[in-house]
């Protein structure tokens, strides 16, 4: 079971590590706050709760910056 | 979990502020919405008004003249915009062509002023000055000076900013801390400067969340600049950002009561504490100035320039 996270120049597969594994656990393990990232699931914008399936292609795009 | 509004699964955003679900369709009018509100509601238009649009290339400022268009189209107003180039090196110019793409795109008059050719200066080598006053005492100062005179050149009745909810709430507690009460008197969605040579400023996203704003560009798929200025994190503003934001994770509603806060108090401020400024010329660039030298100019001589 894994994914592909797209993130700035990132391009790598990973495996999925839980049941229910969330982009939210997935911010909190890259230590990125939901609040400066937007998540699409295989090209469509979701929320941080969405659950990551095998396969799935995940881009985080960093929204805020500061300055 | 479905939208809100029209009950679509399709969720891209939860507003923990209101607990509200929105599909992306809800979403972008919810924001073109609320904007319209703001402008009607602070009377930041009016018909016929040749508005100039500060347009960096960012997600607020493409924001702002995206949904100012709006306007444009029904004959309301009439848009142009000015892009400044401060000169920071693998920063500004990738901002800068996004700028004259939206420009081109909407098929409306746009300048770009480069502070070198203005000033004979980049931002970059002012950093490099010894005892310089921080970059964004100088980017804000000439900044605004260009888009002044740059409003009056293409006779632009109104400046609009792409300030929003963060930016204000910053602002606001920026001068409490400092005890800057002169400066806390002049926040607020239109400037109101005495001065014909002022163009008077709105914000029409003051009530907009930064974050929301970036939902709002991705979801329309917007082409901005989304990078960090490389000086931006020796400001004071990225200390209060920082702080705000810590306290907004469990007090999710602390920003719009600190705006709301602020709107209340704001005439009394300007009662209590209004200052009347001599209106004269800056002796070297006739540009409005209080003092022998404006701003800018002052800078300038502090360079040797």
């Amino acid at each position: 079971m894994s994914f592909t996270l797209k993130y700035k120049d990132l391009n790598d597969k990973r495996e999925i590590p839980k049941e229910n594994y969330t982009i939210k656990d997935l911010l909190d393990e890259l230590e990125l706050s939901a609040q400066t990232i937007v998540s699409k699931q295989n090209g469509e914008l979701v929320i941080e709760d969405t659950v990551i399936d095998d396969g799935d292609e995940i881009q985080l795009v960093q929204i805020i910056y500061g300055g | 979990m479905k939208c809100s509004k029209c009950g679509n699964p399709k969720v891209i955003i939860k507003r923990a502020q209101s607990g509200q679900l929105l599909c992306k369709d809800c979403f972008i009018e919810s924001i073109e919405k609320k904007v319209i509100k703001t402008v009607k509601k602070e009377k930041l238009l009016d018909k016929g008004d040749k508005v100039l649009v500060a347009l960096s290339g960012g997600k607020d400022s493409v924001t702002t003249l995206e949904i100012l268009n709006s306007f444009r189209e029904m004959n309301v107003i009439d848009l142009c915009a000015v892009t400044v180039d401060e000169g920071i090196a693998n920063y500004r110019q990738d901002g800068v062509d996004i700028a004259i793409r939206h420009a081109e795109r909407l098929g409306i008059e746009h300048k770009v002023v480069k502070l070198k050719e203005e000033y004979g200066i980049t931002l970059d080598e002012i950093m490099q000055k010894e005892n310089h006053k921080g970059s964004c005492t100088y980017c804000g100062v000439f900044r605004r000076t260009i888009i002044n005179k740059v409003a009056r050149e293409m006779n632009a009745t109104k400046i609009a900013t792409g300030h929003n909810l963060d930016d204000e709430v910053q602002a606001i507690m920026m001068n409490y801390l400092e005890g800057n009460t002169d400066n806390l008197t002049k926040l607020g969605a239109k400037s109101e400067s005495k001065a014909e040579e002022f163009t008077v400023k709105i914000k029409p996203l003051r009530e907009i969340p930064e974050r929301e704003i970036g939902v709002y560009v991705v979801a329309k798929e917007l082409e901005v600049h989304f990078d960090s200025c490389p000086y931006a994190m020796q400001s004071f503003r990225g200390e209060v950002s920082e702080v705000i934001n810590q306290l907004a994770e469990k007090h999710p509603t602390i920003k719009y009561s600190t705006l709301r806060g602020y709107d209340k108090i704001k005439g009394i401020l300007k009662e209590e504490l209004k200052k009347d400024y001599a209106h004269g010329r800056c002796e070297k660039c006739g540009e409005p100035s209080a003092n022998r030298l404006c701003k800018a100019c002052s800078f300038l001589e502090e360079f040797g320039m």
